[in-house]
């Protein structure tokens, strides 16, 4: 348009193939084009950079050596329930409905019965991280999904990006008693707050403070997660991942193993032995 | 209402309009009660649940942004593609939007936990979420809806007192190509995003589908024209004047024509593609449990593709049939209804029916419900009073409309 103007001034004066503004304008663009990408592949935008999110929003330091994990063996599980009470009393869940671990009686295909228990999976690909719009829910470096309830909104994007049912919501405020305590343990974290979500943690806690004592999550009781410690048949194995002495690690070399909903791309931390192993 | 505007004498229409506003009021404050009622007792009185969060009031939420899309899609026809014969609608379109999204925060700051920390998205970023972007974008938005809106807000009788506040509202509507391009990448944005909220989740096959985001823009736009043009032909019936040309109201119909029929063009693929060409375990197993427990397939069907859809389109495309106002009304509300029900089939039916996960067959038997309580309708109802009385209020003291247009009769 400005060469246009030019030229009826100056017929005679060459135009040039490009002006200055529309070199500026492709220029600018470009650039702006190679920063985004530049952004979206290896930058903080990255699908990648979701793992550092602890570190960046909640003050996480360092790369954590472990990587927790658990294996349940639905062979072995007799359906005593004790490990969905354990839970309820050490991370004061009164409300049968809120469970963070969950159980039912459960059939196979070919007709044998079984129990069917599941905490949250600590999904390493977890969806409920990737869509909370406030980084209320992050996956440590150890692998473990947890929440910071004072950050939480209560939008429940995550209890419906969430394919395994783990999370619950306090929809009104928590005033039960519980009656699993003392029977079955006692409060070892804070009861929420109502209008925020809440999950399953592998115990955190005790895995925090026992290996600042020198304690190993999977082998010593009081870094181990409750479920675990409760089970009377051993069903449940926990224990660092990344440590192939550990018994998690024994135990999925030991035995054939699969995980829920592969096909949905969690990637979870929970393996599972098949109710029917003996037959095979 | 439609009949209203066979010559009633001036006092009874007045007194119509008071009834209304009546109503209305009473609408308000039953919703205003229940609202008290939530914030007191917490969200265990709504019959949502932790297998389905979401219900009624995000329905509401997404269906009033999709109806308010009209005033980005005016905003940048007037004033950035230039096209000034769309001007006489373009502040109602603007208007409506305001009150969509006003009405989506309210139905928003009512599901949501903790309304305390709306502000949160804000100041703790998790880039890698959609609904993060959508909070960005919504609260840009709707400063820019409010940015929009001042002017004519000003240019009311109320504020002829303070002439030089008139003249900051001058300001800002000469401002008016730049907020309108604003408007449009915010829009494009969200309006997608909503889409992408359900799109994106890779656990649930029923909503895991690219065509998602592309689907609620096009929506959008064909439910933003609607609601629009809807309103501007109903308030022109109420008081007895054409408001805008009829050669204007024929352009804009067969505009919301096309944007329905690019719509349903890809609706159709999108089905097309995922379950009848083609068959995913997860996709099936889904769509069978909804056809079993629930009236999806028919609603899909029946309200979504035929009466929300081929209908409206045939008659807003045709030019005998757009020449009728009942028809054209009839055709925009069918649009507007065909767009609210989508927004909750898609946000029911992928909660409705949950993808397995336990390796048993006997976990295939636990469904899951949903019914709204009365308490979230009222609440739902209290919302749509206040966009109802702020849209009549603003119609008879603010200039949302040309004072007259030539064609009146």
């Amino acid at each position: 348009m400005i060469s246009k103007k030019g030229s009826a001034g100056k017929p005679n004066k060459k135009k040039p193939l490009v002006s200055r503004k529309e070199f500026l304008q492709i220029a600018g663009a470009t650039g702006a084009a190679a920063l985004v990408t530049q952004l979206i592949t290896s930058g903080p935008l990255s699908p990648d950079a979701i793992q550092g999110i602890g570190e960046k929003t909640h003050g996480e330091e360092g790369k954590s050596e472990h990587s927790w994990c658990m294996a349940i063996d639905l062979s072995k599980c007799i359906g005593c329930q004790y490990c969905l009470w354990a839970c309820q009393a050490t991370n004061d869940v009164p409300d049968d409905e809120m469970r963070w671990n969950v159980g039912h009686p459960e059939r196979t295909e070919s007709g044998t019965d079984f129990f069917m228990t599941r905490p949250c999976l600590h999904c390493a690909e977890a969806p409920c991280v990737k869509v909370c719009p406030v980084g209320a829910t992050w996956k440590r470096q150890d692998g473990i999904v947890t929440m910071d309830y004072k950050r939480c909104i209560g939008c429940r994007y995550c209890e419906v990006a969430c394919p395994y049912d783990v999370r619950r919501f306090n929809w009104q405020v928590s005033i039960n008693e519980n009656p699993y305590q003392p029977t079955w343990g006692s409060a070892e974290v804070e009861r929420r707050s109502r209008g925020v979500v809440e999950k399953c943690t592998f115990c955190s806690h005790r895995i925090d403070r026992g290996l600042a004592q020198g304690l190993t999550p999977g082998v010593d009781r009081e870094a181990t997660p409750a479920c675990v410690n409760i089970c009377p048949v051993n069903a449940r194995v926990f224990g660092d991942h990344n440590d192939p002495q550990s018994p998690v690690s024994v135990f999925v070399q030991n035995n054939e193993t699969f995980r829920l909903r592969e096909d949905f791309g969690t990637e979870p931390n929970v393996h599972y032995v098949r109710p029917e192993k003996e037959e095979v | 209402m439609i009949n209203i505007n066979i010559s009633i004498p001036k006092e009874s229409r007045e007194r119509a309009w008071w009834i209304w506003i009546g109503v209305l009021g009473v609408m308000l404050a039953v919703g205003v009660f229940g609202a008290i009622r939530v914030f007191v007792k917490g969200l265990y009185v709504t019959g949502l649940s932790d297998q389905v969060p979401w219900g009624l009031w995000i329905t509401q939420d997404l269906s009033s942004i999709a109806t308010g899309a009209g005033a980005f899609t005016f905003s940048a026809i007037v004033y950035l593609f230039r096209i000034k014969k769309y001007q006489p609608i373009a502040r109602a379109a603007v208007f409506v939007g305001f009150l969509g999204y006003t009405s989506a925060m309210l139905a928003l700051a009512m599901d949501i936990g903790r309304p305390d920390r709306f502000w949160h998205p804000l100041v703790y970023w998790n880039v890698h979420s959609v609904l993060w972007e959508i909070t960005w974008c919504v609260i840009l938005y709707s400063i820019v809806l409010v940015l929009e809106f001042l002017p004519i807000l000003l240019e009311g009788k109320y504020f002829d007192r303070w002439p030089n506040l008139r003249k900051y509202g001058d300001l800002i509507h000469k401002a008016s190509p730049v907020f309108a391009a604003i408007g449009l990448g915010l829009s494009l944005l969200h309006q997608s995003s909503l889409g992408a909220t359900y799109g994106v989740l890779s656990g649930r096959a029923i909503w895991y589908k690219p065509s998602l985001p592309v689907m609620f823009i096009l929506s959008a736009i064909a439910g933003g024209i609607s609601m629009t043009l809807l309103l501007t032909i109903l308030v022109g019936k109420l008081n007895r004047r054409q408001i805008i040309s009829r050669e204007l109201q024929y352009d804009i119909s067969r505009f919301a024509g096309y944007a329905l029929l690019a719509y349903l063009y890809l609706k159709i693929w999108d089905w097309a593609a995922t379950s009848y060409y083609s068959s995913s375990p997860g996709t099936s197993e889904a769509l069978a449990l909804l056809q079993s427990t629930t009236p999806y397939t028919r609603t899909f069907w029946w309200i979504e593709i035929v009466l929300g859809g081929i209908v409206p389109a045939l008659i807003l495309l045709n030019a005998n049939f757009r020449k009728n106002d009942r028809y054209t009304m009839l055709a925009l509300g069918a649009i507007i209804a065909g767009v609210t029900v989508n927004r909750w089939n898609v946000t029911l039916s992928g909660l409705v029916a949950p993808p397995r996960w336990s390796p048993g067959v006997l976990g295939n038997l636990i469904t899951v419900s949903y019914l709204p309580t009365w308490n979230e309708i009222i609440v739902s109802l209290g919302i749509i009073a206040y966009a109802l009385l702020a849209f009549s209020f603003g119609i008879k003291y603010l200039p949302i409309y040309p004072k007259d247009e030539e064609g009146a009769h």
